[in-house]
């Protein structure tokens, strides 16, 4: 601040009051919110290396599937953040991964809900506890979400609730640069048996009436789908056909267990991953998600040889998106030595997948970051013209 | 790709650049010719293979000590105690039980002692009560169950000799790091001829086989030692027998020193610290008494490491562990974070770790060449990286 006379700053200062009043007046505001910033101005996803999937957000920090666990994922350089949609008992969609209550949430401090449990059949066996699909918005709003894992940092229990599908999607959109999402339609028959919407439309009609509501739409890779990046997944085959004459965005086929039989289908893993299957689900997906630990399996701890599996889906032209990376070391084959980084470098550069679920999307992050920051064809040239440049300067031409 | 034949020349510069560097690295006509090998890194922190690669391998093991050596260890640590008759070995408990067989072989089965060790009652079978020929019938197992149990039972003790010639013989200078173990409770039970001591047949031992020199000193740089001991009278003991640089290792805040029974608040004191300079290049904590953690989160950082470096001494804290277990949750189950925090906030000189290769890769690709070589260089370098990851030159 300059030591002039009160009168001479402060006419000075005039024309910047009068802009400061057009500003108020106009009530615009001199910085655009990030939901406001159009989707050309935002920073694109990055393509040129495996997707950074946020698996239930940054899980690995924060409870599952919050706001919070989203917006640490989003900003630790998640490419996607990932959910799993289930409703509530009057159709709403939800983000939550089991379809009971008991694990992650306060539920059992709950009195007014003590005499709400229940067993049912889920995915061929009985299940008992909380059910989200006994339970209206109101009341899954009204618990309170919580880690998991012992292991993992307790701190925020209690603070947190349950999201909706909207609310989720507002947050990528909402971010300051292109961040995509990558939804499930998750166990679609227990949903449908369990939950009725009215004028007959059933789970996966609502799932992609969400999604079409917010302008998601577009093949993998067109102008749309860069602007909002989607991926829908699933483990029921049956589900993604039928959301396949709904909407044209990319899906992929979630694989589970060997032993685990398709809910749907009742198909072995055997059958689904056979190559007369990856060429008929070839028209409706654009990728697999398997378990990791089926396409190179493991025994006392230590890899195996590799299945054969990346390389048929990448002969059909189908990505691979394994689940799910974690860096605790029980997660970790000894092959790796405790080292989560060691993990990605197998799975990027040994396997070769371009896409991964992972709890920890920082790790993931700062591997990627550390060892493929650039395009490899950009980077050579873009260094050799600033060495270039540099020896110009120097020789003063 | 029709762009860089437009720079052709650059393209030769660099092609030139990475060759002159090969012939440099060129392997050497004896592994034991320190005069042709690759050097010691001294621009970035030290990372010292604690017990050798730990994580993966059991400890103290030649094994172990071979694959840190792969992974890219500066130094290799040890724990130096005696057998019975006098033999130096590399081992880190008093007693066997926790990390061999001892406990399966009958012909030891009436070994079992009591003896006051620290001020502390402990019972177990060991180390000075066996003879070194008796040490090497055992077989090493992994520490912890969590991790990898394969190697258990294949195996041996390894002795001092042995250590130091695993570092010699490397292909590259591997610096060793030996630490004088438990000096009190060693002299109280194993004996040698013309009155000498632990410490006196300690120092003989890194002698014989041509360490020498202060820290950085040419001789220094052929042969890189740091000699580590908790017990301060040890230090000062041999400090007229060798110039060899040592560091005064600091345990927790409620153990008193073995020999001087000093309080950790007396022997990280202004006075203290000043003090043991004489005699010492850095100092060795805990490191969660650098940072207390609280539950599980980092507290304050205390201001240890100012004042080591006030006063010109290094500081190398211990020990880091990839298991989540061990880490706290500001570093979100990730040991690179861990590591990026010691390294980048706190700026330590040299870190012990259980897990060499995590170190090595966390410091390669964070600080792969010395800062002040920006520019061209850096650039060359990574240009250089690039074509190799193509698949040209070097």
């Amino acid at each position: 601040m300059s030591n002039l006379p009160a009168s001479t700053y402060l006419s000075g200062c005039a024309p910047l009051f009068l802009l400061l009043l057009l500003h108020l007046a106009f009530a615009r505001p001199l910085f655009p919110l990030p939901s406001k910033t159009k989707n050309e101005e935002k920073r694109p996803i990055q393509t040129f290396r495996p997707y950074n999937i946020a698996h239930r957000g940054s899980n690995g920090e924060i409870p599952e599937e919050t706001a919070d666990a989203y917006l640490r994922a989003i900003e630790e350089g998640a490419d996607f953040v990932e959910t799993d949609i289930l409703a509530s008992k009057d159709g709403a969609l939800i983000c939550f991964h089991d379809v009971t209550l008991d694990d992650t949430t306060d539920i059992a401090k709950h009195k007014e809900f003590a005499n709400r449990r229940r067993t049912y059949e889920v995915e061929w066996f009985n299940v008992t506890g909380w059910f989200v699909v006994d339970f209206t918005l109101e009341e899954l709003k009204r618990l309170r979400v919580k880690q998991r894992f012992s292991f993992r940092d307790q701190q925020y229990n209690g603070m947190f609730s349950i999201i909706t599908f909207e609310e989720f999607i507002s947050i990528a959109l909402d971010a300051d640069r292109t961040v995509g999402i990558y939804p499930e339609i998750k166990d679609p028959v227990f949903i449908n048996k369990h939950v009725r919407w009215a004028d007959g439309k059933k789970f996966e009609d609502k799932f992609v009436d969400t999604l079409l509501k917010y302008g998601y739409k577009g093949q993998y890779m067109s102008d749309n789908w860069m602007k909002q990046p989607l991926f829908i997944q699933s483990f029921a085959p049956t589900s993604i056909v039928h959301v396949s004459k709904l909407i044209d965005s990319p899906k992929v086929f979630l694989i589970d267990d060997i032993s685990v039989r398709t809910q749907d289908t009742n198909q072995s893993y055997w059958e689904i991953t056979s190559d007369d299957y990856l060429a008929y689900i070839g028209k409706y997906v654009v990728g697999l998600g398997p378990w990791k630990d089926t396409i190179v399996p493991a025994a006392e701890n230590y890899l195996m040889p590799p299945s054969d599996l990346v390389a048929r889906a990448h002969a059909h032209n189908l990505q691979v998106h394994p689940y799910t990376y974690r860096n605790e070391n029980q997660f970790l084959h000894f092959n790796f030595h405790q080292d989560p980084y060691a993990e990605y470098d197998f799975w990027i550069n040994t396997v070769g997948v371009d896409g991964m679920f992972t709890d920890f999307t920082g790790t993931l992050h700062r591997y990627q970051e550390l060892t493929s920051p650039h395009r490899k064809d950009e980077t050579a040239n873009s260094l050799l013209v600033k060495i270039s440049q540099m020896i110009s300067a120097y020789e003063g031409i | 790709m029709p762009s860089l034949t437009g720079h052709i020349s650059i393209i030769v510069l660099v092609l030139l650049f990475v060759e002159s560097r090969a012939s440099q690295g060129a392997p050497p006509g004896s592994q034991l010719d320190v005069n042709h090998k690759k050097p010691l890194q001294t621009f970035r922190p030290y990372n010292i293979a604690h017990r050798g690669s730990n994580g993966e391998l059991p400890e103290e093991t030649e094994a172990a000590y071979l694959r840190a050596i792969e992974e890219g260890a500066d130094f290799i640590e040890t724990d130096i105690l005696s057998s019975k008759d006098g033999h130096l070995v590399c081992f880190h408990d008093v007693t066997l039980d926790a990390t061999t067989d001892v406990a399966n072989r009958t012909e030891f089965a009436d070994r079992k002692r009591t003896y006051e060790v620290q001020g502390e009652n402990m019972t177990g079978w060991f180390v000075v009560d066996f003879t070194l020929k008796e040490l090497k019938s055992l077989r090493v197992k992994q520490r912890f169950s969590f991790r990898d149990q394969r190697y258990n039972g294949k195996y041996q003790i390894i002795t001092f000799e042995e250590f130091i010639l695993i570092a010699l013989y490397a292909e590259r200078i591997v610096g060793i790091y030996p630490e004088i173990k438990n000096p009190v409770f060693i002299n109280q039970h194993v004996k040698w001829s013309n009155g000498k001591k632990f410490e006196d047949k300690f120092v003989e031992t890194l002698l014989k086989y041509g360490y020498k020199g202060e820290y950085m000193s040419g001789d220094w740089l052929k042969q890189p030692l740091f000699i580590q001991s908790f017990a301060p009278t040890s230090l000062i003991y041999i400090s007229n027998m060798t110039k060899s640089p040592k560091v005064f290792l600091i345990d927790d805040t409620t153990i008193p020193t073995q020999d001087t029974n000093q309080s950790y608040y007396e022997i990280t004191s202004n006075a203290y610290l000043a003090f043991i300079r004489n005699y010492v290049i850095g100092i060795g904590p805990w490191k969660d008494t650098i940072v207390p953690p609280k539950d599980n989160y980092l507290g304050q950082p205390t201001d240890l490491v100012a004042r080591a470096h006030a006063l010109n001494l290094q500081v190398h804290p211990y020990t880091f562990r990839n298991e989540n277990s061990y880490l706290h949750f500001n570093f979100h189950q990730d040991p690179y974070v861990e590591y990026e925090y010691w390294l980048n906030e706190i700026g330590v000189d040299g870190l012990f770790t259980d897990f060499t290769g995590s170190l090595h890769k966390y410091q390669e690709w964070t600080t792969p060449y010395p800062k002040k070589k920006k520019n061209a260089e850096a650039l060359l370098h990574e240009i250089a990286n690039m074509l190799k990851d193509d698949g040209y030159g070097a």
